[in-house]
């Protein structure tokens, strides 16, 4: 498959899968949007590394808005009725989540451990890694994903 | 039928989605008995019988593998249906929790339906 196919389609399952995440378990509609990343500096980020057949890292960066409305979503509650500590434990789910569904989805026969999600200082995208941001109705939502060893897509 | 259920998950916000999912897909839950790894859901079945499990895999202390040899290993708990709940949707983490007893592996997301439709398949194949 020609490099530039295989970006594309590594593009198309992240996309997918991230949406179908936020949407079947989160309850938002997530809207696919070009890159702009000043919000980054503001974000709730997680990261979650795997290793096994693939080492590397997932990292999901959340504006604090999205964040509470996530959660809400998750729990069914009101974002007001949220309590202390249940957006940062929603989040930590979120990534855990996505990481596991995108990376069965691009390497179906992996064996992978995925490490307990670790919320992170820094939601700035890691260079070299398959990266999308997409727009819940209460704000941004970035996923990257970087693979540092094993089978690459090509 | 109401069924009683033990929901064994170290996330505490993942078990209350799962009871809220539950409910919402219209799975008649009786009492609804919750565990924050193996060990503590052995406890909470020796003192408590349920009508079915549902585990995830990564867990401290006892994780879902574990957990399962050690409900193998008791022949009172070896008949209670499990259903493992997993981000990980590999075909050989699939094949080894269905090897050590689990009758359903489910992998994130899910939709209600579907955690109804599995709940009521493994419930099934012990009724069967």
């Amino acid at each position: 498959m020609p490099e530039e196919s295989a970006g594309a389609n590594v593009d198309a399952v992240v996309a997918s899968v991230s949406a179908a995440v936020l949407e079947t378990m989160f309850f938002e509609e997530a809207v696919e949007s070009e890159c702009e990343h000043a919000w980054l500096e503001s974000a709730l980020s997680v990261r979650v590394a795997f290793n096994g057949s693939h080492t590397g890292e997932f990292l999901l960066s959340v504006s604090p808005s999205a964040a509470q409305c996530i959660a809400a979503g998750f729990l069914g509650v009101d974002s007001a009725d949220l309590v202390e500590g249940q957006t940062g434990q929603v989040l930590l789910e979120l990534s855990n989540i996505l990481c596991g569904a995108v990376m069965s989805h691009l390497f179906p026969e992996s064996s992978l451990n995925l490490d307990p999600p670790e919320a992170v200082p820094t939601g700035a995208v890691p260079a070299g890694s398959m990266h999308h941001c997409f727009y819940l109705p209460d704000g941004p939502v970035a996923v990257s994903i970087r693979v540092l060893e094993g089978p690459q897509l090509v | 039928m109401a069924f009683s259920v033990l929901i064994v998950d170290d996330s505490p916000v993942m078990r209350t989605f799962i009871r809220r999912v539950m409910t919402l897909s219209g799975f008649e839950v009786g009492e609804c008995v919750e565990a924050s790894d193996g060990q503590e859901a052995l406890e909470r079945l020796r003192s408590r019988p349920v009508d079915v499990i549902l585990t995830d895999i990564n867990m401290p202390r006892m994780n879902g593998e574990e957990f399962l040899r050690r409900l193998e290993e008791d022949a009172q708990l070896r008949t209670v249906p499990t259903l493992v709940i997993s981000t990980d949707a590999t075909k050989g983490r699939i094949l080894k929790m269905l090897s050590l007893g689990a009758q359903g592996y489910m992998t994130k997301p899910f939709s209600p339906e579907a955690l109804r439709e599995q709940l009521e398949q493994v419930l099934g194949e012990r009724n069967a």
